[in-house]
């Protein structure tokens, strides 16, 4: 890839959709305490968008809300370079072609960013309308620093690389 | 007696959640019910109520693939109650964003959603490991919808500038300069993707359809138009409901509608086609003879190439509407609500979204009825999947329940929009 390294922290979710928002609270709390030269993006519509979104970037870091398994607000960091995101055996809608879909077909087109760290935050409810849960909503500001500082430690490598 | 059942508990690559239950009784398919059972949504009922301006947002939020097809016929019902006149750039626009959501919606359905079923692959992250430059093709066109849908509605998904009487905003030649040029580099890669589906093995089968789309006098129908059909009708929109009817069936949380004194009918791309192919541009029906396709598709397995045909001519009008706007003196009409009943009707990706509303004089909504196109195709689909399982009863039911599901597909079935999706369960006796 030509140009300067660059790195994406890419938030998502549906902020009317209760846990589903963390995304979108973490990239406000992100918003210009990023590293120079981070690019920061919420988005919480059509994942197939993101494949070109980020095809420009040598890294990125996602934010999404995770299902639930037991410990809300749990921030779980997963290297895309040494594990695998859950993946249905098949997207069985458009609407539910998610992150794990996306990255797995954006690899096939080689379109995929050589570092992907994903950020999963646990939820506990994703009723429409519900706001964040008080463990997920605490669990937000904790997850800004992490994702910051896996930005700049990214940033950092790819200005090594 | 031997009766078996072949159950598909759960779809996968349609919009919504429905399931299909086969039941075969000494070799012949007795039934083949497509239950849909995502919940009802009651978007008819809570617009009860609700003030003229709200409707074309409200409307939108029934379908994040076909939000213009609700928010178009439901301005236009509000313009039809209360008089108004919408010409000009102001009706050019509203048919330029409608080309992106058919080109949004119908290159997801065919590249991503509908192919794989063609070339044996389970879904389009397997089928891009040896046809990359399509799927990669495919993306690129439908970021091309996309963003036309993002520039003249204010976003890609649940667009918010379309109001009663215009728009909020109004786009400069400037900004649609630029999309102009992607949606030209979009036509190539769209004419291209329309000559790689001619070449996919289709099944060889035919249904005797009844086709009902719109007819405009001088354009391929997107925004408005009579109701025709194949069969002799001929119908102002606001003739629908004595024409057409919606039953209730045990199986399904969506009505299924009927021509009242026939039966199922089909709406969609290939009845759109059927009844309008002679309207399409030279250059998109010398692409369709180079596909193939005579004047009339009868095959439901073939609509992949007349979806990806109306891809590239939404392209291609995109292009031409751009190349030919001039910024209007008004984002509005002005106007004054008033006591009334509208219609609308406008082409949706997946056939005619036919809409009555009724309003009281400062414009509130007093009843509102909606009527999309998968539940007007659910009689036709169930038909077809009848006929598809019939030829197939000796098969293994893997065979039978793939089979089935790429029937079902054909019609790249809006589940959410209709409940108000798919299991496949086939009984044998």
């Amino acid at each position: 890839m030509s140009g300067p390294p660059c790195v994406l922290v890419l938030c998502l979710g549906n902020p009317d959709r209760g846990d589903d928002g963390v995304g979108a609270a973490v990239a406000a709390l992100l918003e210009e305490h990023l590293p120079p030269g981070v690019t920061l993006m919420a988005r919480s519509g059509d994942m197939l968008a993101l494949i070109e979104d980020w095809a420009q970037f040598d890294a990125i870091v996602c934010v999404d809300a995770a299902a639930p398994m037991g410990e809300p607000g749990r921030i779980h960091r997963i290297d895309l370079a040494h594990e695998e995101l859950p993946r249905d055996m098949a997207f069985l809608s458009s609407h539910a072609f998610g992150l794990g879909e996306a990255v797995a077909l954006a690899r096939t087109l080689d379109l995929a960013p050589r570092d992907i760290v994903v950020y999963a935050i646990e939820g506990a409810c994703f009723d429409g309308g519900a706001p964040l849960s008080a463990q997920v909503a605490a669990a937000a500001a904790p997850a800004a620093e992490r994702v910051r500082a896996e930005a700049a430690r990214l940033q950092e490598q790819e200005n090594h690389a | 007696m031997t009766t078996k059942t072949i159950k598909v508990d759960y779809l996968a690559r349609v919009e919504g959640e429905g399931a299909l239950d086969l039941h075969i009784e000494d070799g012949a398919v007795k039934a083949a019910n497509l239950r849909i059972f995502e919940p009802p949504r009651f978007f008819e009922a809570f617009l009860r109520g609700r003030g003229y301006m709200e409707l074309p947002d409200i409307v939108a939020r029934i379908c994040g693939i076909c939000p213009v097809a609700y928010q178009m016929g439901a301005v236009q019902a509000v313009e039809r109650a209360f008089g108004i006149e919408v010409g000009g750039q102001l009706r050019t626009l509203r048919r330029l964003l409608y080309c992106g959501e058919w080109i949004e919606s119908h290159a997801l359905h065919v590249v991503m959603l509908h192919a794989p079923d063609f070339l044996g692959y389970p879904d389009a992250i397997r089928m891009a490991e040896k046809h990359g430059d399509v799927v990669r093709s495919g993306l690129a066109v439908k970021k091309a919808g996309n963003a036309l849908m993002c520039l003249l509605g204010g976003r890609e998904i649940h667009p918010v500038n379309v109001r009663p009487g215009g728009f909020y905003r109004l786009p400069t030649k400037a900004e649609l300069a630029p999309m102009g040029e992607e949606l030209k580099r979009a036509r190539d890669q769209a004419f291209d993707l329309v000559r790689w589906t001619s070449t996919l093995p289709i099944p060889d089968f035919e249904q005797d359809y009844e086709f009902v789309a719109m007819r405009h006098e001088s354009e391929y129908p997107i925004t408005g138009g009579r109701l025709v059909s194949s069969r002799g009708i001929d119908i102002d929109i606001g003739d629908f409901e004595n024409e057409f009817e919606e039953r209730h069936v045990p199986h399904s949380t969506a009505l299924h509608a009927m021509v009242k004194q026939r039966g199922a009918y089909l709406v969609g791309p290939l009845a759109r086609y059927a009844l309008n192919s002679q309207l399409l541009p030279e250059t998109i029906q010398s692409l369709a003879r180079e596909a193939g396709l005579g004047p009339v598709c009868n095959n439901p397995f073939r609509s992949i190439v007349v979806r990806a045909l109306e891809v590239a001519f939404a392209c291609e009008e995109a292009v031409r509407l751009i190349g030919e706007y001039e910024l209007p003196e008004a984002a509005t009409v002005p106007f004054e609500p008033r006591a009334g009943t509208g219609f609308g009707c406008t082409e949706a990706p997946r056939g005619i979204c036919w809409h009555r509303y009724d309003f009281e004089e400062d414009g509130t909504i007093r009843a509102a009825r909606i009527v999309p196109p998968t539940s007007q195709n659910q009689p036709s689909i169930e038909a077809d999947l009848a006929a598809v399982a019939g030829s197939l009863v000796e098969a293994d039911d893997d065979v039978i329940r793939d089979r089935c599901e790429q029937t079902i597909r054909n019609y790249d079935p809006c589940i959410s929009c209709s409940a108000h999706f798919l299991k496949l369960s086939v009984h044998r006796s």
